[in-house]
């Protein structure tokens, strides 16, 4: 149950009018559909010059859509809102969610995923810039080893996309047909796994693995 | 290769809640990075997985703009 007691004015106040049977709620579900739908495009100009040039015709469009899905997910969770922040603060959050997720999966909708080994036989010309760092060659290979053999097919796709060429996980999560959640849990292990390998092989400690 | 570099590939060891439950703390952690408030423990976790996924830092930044929008507004 909400504390509504711990809340500033203004946030009760929205919480309060937002409530279904509240005389002003119609009145109150306008005005933070205005303030999510300005967040939304205060967001995508923010990042417009990370876009390719083809899909900003359509920012427009997505901001509109992202503030509709925002505004039905501060509603549905409305009774989840605690007051850690403003409630303006914890709505916005949704808009910027909504926003930054379908930009990403924009700037990604012609982009191929797909798992591709070769990725490690391009170093150093035209590797990304992460690998181009590396200089420890026999690290590089007890690494390379350990992404073939100690993990699956696909999180062997998951860790070579997110780390090595910047697939962010919610394109992965839209094209594997699963959540940001479960992308990132695989991810994690996948992590873990690579960071155990290389301490097996002598390279570096675990770091108070947890 | 140095530890940055491979915290950039494998990311940090600590403890990592995720993104769903580091979501849940955006809000507050932003409302007090902006007002310039002492950031506890308590985000520790947090902060690991900000450090551990580019998805989650790109939405916190988004989250710190709109803070410093609404600042800049309400001087006006």
């Amino acid at each position: 149950m909400t504390n509504t007691l711990a809340l500033d004015q203004e946030s009760a106040a929205w919480l309060r009018e937002l409530r279904q049977g509240d005389p002003a709620r119609t009145e109150a579900v306008a005005r933070l559909h205005t303030l999510l739908l300005r967040t939304t495009r205060g967001e995508a100009f923010r990042r417009r010059g990370a876009l390719p040039a083809r899909a900003l015709g359509d920012l427009d469009d997505l901001c509109v859509e992202a503030a509709s899905d925002a505004l039905l997910a501060v509603l549905g969770k409305l009774e989840t809102y605690r007051g850690a922040a403003r409630f303006t603060t914890w709505a916005c959050k949704f808009a910027i969610l909504e926003t930054s997720s379908r930009l990403r999966r924009l700037a990604w909708r012609h982009r191929k995923v797909e798992l591709d080994d070769s990725i490690w036989d391009r170093l150093p010309d035209g590797a990304p810039p992460v690998l181009q760092q590396i200089e420890h060659r026999q690290l590089l290979a007890a690494l390379r080893r350990a992404v073939q053999e100690r993990l699956t097919e696909r999180q062997r796709l998951i860790f070579q996309s997110v780390t090595m060429e910047e697939v962010p996980i919610d394109v992965l999560a839209e094209r594997l047909g699963t959540t940001r959640g479960a992308i990132y849990k695989t991810l994690h292990d996948a992590r873990t796994k690579l960071r155990r390998a290389l301490v097996e092989s002598g390279h570096g400690d675990d770091g108070g693995e947890q | 290769m140095t530890d940055i570099d491979l915290d950039r590939l494998l990311g940090s060891s600590q403890a990592d809640p995720g993104c769903d439950e580091a979501g849940e703390l955006m809000d507050a952690y932003c409302e007090l990075v902006s007002r310039g408030e002492p950031v506890s423990d308590r985000y520790a976790e947090f902060l690991t997985h900000m450090r551990n996924c580019t998805a989650c830092r790109e939405d916190m930044e988004g989250v710190l703009a709109m803070l410093r929008d609404q600042e800049g507004d309400a001087s006006r």
